[in-house]
C-alpha cells in the first residue's frame, strides 16, 4: 500500500492527519488548561491555577439540577430506546414480514431529519395533542432519535446469532419469552450494552430537539447555552464540561472493556 | 402397534414450488430411520414438520397417534440435533443438558441424577463444567445429543448431524449413534446426504428427490432393489443401458446383442415380447470372465477404457455394445485390450 504512495502523497497524508488529530483534541486540551486558569477571561497568557471554577460549579444548584435532569432523561430515554429497539431489531432480523423494508426504513429515518425540523414538529404535535411540555417530551423526542442507533447496533449482532440457537430453546421446550431470556439475551447483551451507551450520549448532549420540547427543566446542553450569555459563567462552565468529559469517557471505556469481557467469554463458540 | 411417526400426505410450498409434495410415512416405535437425498430433496423440510418448525400446508403429523399439526415446537415431545449443534456458548455443558428439564420444571433432585446418566451414555463424564467452545466437533456433537436425549423424546430429530465432522471422526460417530440408539431404544429420524451413512445406520431409508419419496425400505431393499432409477443411481454407482426383450423365458427376458453376448433380467408379470426394457446392474455384480467360460447370465464383450486403482479393488471402465460399463476386478485387464464381461440374471434388473 505504502508503495502505490509517491514521497510527497505520503507527506500529505502525514500532514492531513495531524491536521484532524489538532483540531480533535486541541479544543479538549485547551478546554482542560483554562479550566485551571484563574481569570475570568480564557485568554494567554495564563494568570495562575486554581480549582475555584470547580468549587463554584459545584455550590451552582441550577446547573446540578440540569445535570441531573439530563441524567434522568437520559437514562429514561436510552431505556425506552433500547426496549424498542430491541423488540424492533428481533422482527428486522428474525422475521420476515410484508413491507419489512418500509417499516426498516421508517425505523431509521430520524437519522436524516435534521433534529430542528424534527424538534419543531414535535413541538407542533405535543401542542395539537395538548401535552404539556416536561422531562417526558424531552425523553420521547431522544428516543425518537437514538432508536435509530440502537437498531444499528443491534440488528448486526442478531444477524450474526445462529438462528438455530433460538430454535434449539424452543425446541427443548422454552416459549418465546424464555428463549429470549436464557438464549438471546445473554448472547446480545455486549450489544445491548453499546446500543444503551449511544443513546445516552445521544440524549444527554441533545440539544436542538429539547430546546424545543423542553418544560421548566432545563437540560444540561440548554443550561450551557444560556449560560454562555453571562461572561462571568464561562469559566465553571468550562470546569464542568471537563468533568463531563471525563466521566463519559470513563464511562465509555469501562462499557468498552466490560463488552470485550463479555464478548471473549461468548466468542469461543461462535460459528462464523 | 401405533407409529411412532406418521405423516399423512404432507404439503410445503415455497412460492409456487412444492418442497415436500405429499409425503406419506410411517416410522415405527424405535425404529431407526433415514431420510435421504440430494441437496434441496425435502428431506430437512420434512424433518422440520416433524420438528414443529415447519408448518405443513397441507396434510397432518401424528406423534405416538396424535395429532401435532398444529403444536408449536415447544409442546412436541421430540427433540432435535441440529447441523451445527446450536449448543448455548454461554452455558456449561450441564446447564446445555438441564436446559430442557428445567425448563419443563423438573425437579432438581430427579434432573440430576438424568443429566448424570445421559453424560455417561455419551462418555462425557467430567466434561459437565465446561463450556461447548471448550469442547471439540465430536464432544460438542455429544452435548447436542445429550441435550436432547435427557428429556426422553419420543422421536430424536438429527439433520446431517455428522456433516461438521472428519471422516474419521465420523466414521466413529456412526458407530456410537448405532449404539446409543439400541441402548436407549430411542426412534431416531436421520437426515443425510450420505447414502453410505444411512446405508450403514439404519433400520429402514426413504430416499427422497424432487420433494417426493422415491423409495421407502430396508438399505439392503434399497440398494439392490431400487424401485426407480434415481434410487438406483443415488444410492452408489450404477451401470444403466437400454435392451430389446427378444425372449421370454419363464419370468426372464432374454436379449440376443448383435455382437455376440446377451443379457438377461428378471421382468415383471406383463411385460410384452418386443418391449423396451431399461436394465441396471450395480459395477460390484460384474466381473471379468475368460472368453467361453460363462454359462448363464449376462455377457457382453468390451474393450477396457481406463482402469481405476482404488485399494481393496480396481475400477474398470469397458466400452461395450450396451455402452460404458463399470466393474469391479482384483486383476485388472490392461487398458485397450478385449475384455468379456458377465453378471448373474439374478444381480440385474428393471428399473422404472
Amino acid at each position: 500500500m505504502d508503495a502505490a504512495l509517491s514521497r510527497n502523497g505520503r507527506l500529505l497524508l502525514r500532514a492531513l492527519f495531524v491536521l484532524v488529530v489538532v483540531f480533535l483534541y486541541a479544543p479538549i486540551v485547551i478546554l482542560l488548561i483554562f479550566s485551571f486558569n484563574n481569570s475570568q477571561i480564557p485568554s494567554f497568557p495564563l494568570s495562575g491555577f486554581t480549582l475555584h471554577w470547580y468549587h463554584e460549579f459545584l455550590r451552582n444548584t441550577d446547573l446540578r439540577a440540569a445535570i441531573q435532569t439530563s441524567a434522568i432523561v437520559a437514562a429514561l430515554s436510552s431505556i425506552g430506546a433500547v426496549a424498542l429497539g430491541v423488540v424492533a431489531s428481533i422482527a428486522l432480523a428474525r422475521r420476515r414480514f410484508r413491507g419489512q423494508a418500509v417499516v426498516s426504513a421508517l425505523l431509521l429515518a430520524p437519522l436524516v431529519v435534521p433534529f430542528v425540523v424534527f424538534g419543531i414538529s414535535l413541538l407542533l404535535l405535543f401542542h395539537t395533542i395538548g401535552i404539556p411540555r416536561s422531562i417526558l417530551t424531552v425523553v420521547i423526542g431522544h428516543i425518537v432519535i437514538s432508536l435509530p442507533y440502537t437498531i444499528l447496533v443491534l440488528v448486526p449482532r442478531l444477524a450474526q446469532l445462529d438462528a438455530s440457537l433460538e430454535e434449539a430453546a424452543y425446541d427443548l421446550g422454552a416459549g418465546r419469552l424464555r428463549t429470549f431470556r436464557s438464549v438471546t439475551f445473554p448472547l446480545i447483551f455486549p450489544a445491548i450494552v453499546s446500543a444503551f451507551l449511544i443513546a445516552f450520549t445521544t440524549s444527554f448532549d441533545e440539544y436542538a430537539v429539547a430546546s424545543f420540547v423542553v418544560g421548566t427543566r432545563e437540560t444540561f446542553p440548554i443550561y450551557l447555552y444560556s449560560a454562555l450569555r453571562f461572561p462571568s459563567q464561562l469559566p465553571q462552565v468550562i470546569a464542568v464540561a471537563v468533568v463531563v468529559l471525563m466521566i463519559s469517557l470513563l464511562v465509555v471505556v469501562g462499557a468498552e472493556l466490560g463488552r470485550r469481557a463479555a464478548e471473549r467469554r461468548l466468542g469461543e463458540i461462535e460459528p462464523t | 402397534m401405533t407409529a411412532a411417526i406418521s405423516l399423512e400426505a404432507v404439503v410445503k410450498r415455497y412460492g409456487g414450488a412444492a418442497a415436500v409434495n405429499e409425503v406419506t410415512l410411517s416410522i415405527g416405535e424405535g425404529e431407526f430411520f433415514s431420510l435421504l437425498g440430494p441437496s434441496g430433496c425435502g428431506k430437512t423440510t420434512t424433518l422440520r414438520m416433524i420438528a414443529g418448525f415447519v408448518a405443513p400446508d397441507a396434510g397432518r403429523v401424528l406423534l405416538q397417534g396424535t395429532d401435532v399439526t398444529n403444536t408449536p415446537p415447544n409442546r412436541r415431545n421430540v427433540n432435535m440435533v441440529f447441523q451445527q449443534y446450536a449448543l448455548f456458548p454461554h452455558m456449561s455443558v450441564y446447564d446445555n443438558i438441564a436446559f430442557g428439564l428445567s425448563v419443563k420444571r423438573v425437579p432438581r433432585d430427579e434432573r440430576d441424577p438424568r443429566i448424570l446418566e445421559m453424560l455417561k451414555v455419551v462418555s462425557l463424564e467430567g466434561m459437565e463444567k465446561r463450556r461447548p467452545g471448550q469442547l471439540s466437533g465430536g464432544q460438542q456433537q455429544r452435548v447436542a445429543l445429550a441435550r436432547a436425549l435427557v428429556n426422553r423424546p419420543a422421536a430424536l430429530l438429527l439433520d446431517e448431524p455428522l456433516g461438521a465432522l472428519d471422516v474419521k471422526l465420523r466414521k466413529q460417530m456412526q458407530l456410537e449413534l448405532k449404539r446409543i440408539q439400541h441402548e436407549l431404544g430411542t426412534t431416531f429420524v436421520y437426515v443425510t446426504h450420505d447414502q453410505e451413512e444411512a446405508l450403514a445406520m439404519s433400520d429402514r431409508i426413504a430416499v427422497m428427490n424432487g420433494g417426493l419419496v422415491e423409495h421407502v425400505g430396508s438399505p439392503r431393499e434399497v440398494y439392490e432393489r431400487p424401485s426407480t432409477a434415481f434410487v438406483a443411481d443415488f444410492i452408489g454407482s450404477l451401470n444403466a443401458f437400454d435392451v430389446i426383450a427378444a425372449e421370454l423365458v419363464g419370468g426372464y427376458a432374454v436379449a440376443q446383442l448383435d455382437r455376440g453376448g446377451r443379457v438377461v433380467v428378471r421382468i415383471a408379470d406383463g411385460v410384452a415380447k418386443g418391449a423396451q426394457l431399461r436394465v441396471a446392474v450395480r459395477p460390484e455384480r460384474v466381473h471379468v470372465v475368460e472368453p467361453g467360460s460363462e454359462e448363464h447370465g449376462s455377457v457382453v464383450s468390451g474393450t477396457v477404457v481406463d482402469t481405476v486403482y482404488l485399494g481393496m479393488y480396481t475400477q474398470v471402465h469397458a466400452d461395450t455394445q450396451l455402452g460404458r460399463i463399470v466393474c469391479h476386478a482384483e486383476n485388472p485387464p490392461r487398458p485397450n485390450s478385449s475384455v468379456t464381461l458377465a453378471w448373474d440374471a439374478d444381480d440385474a434388473y428393471v428399473v422404472g
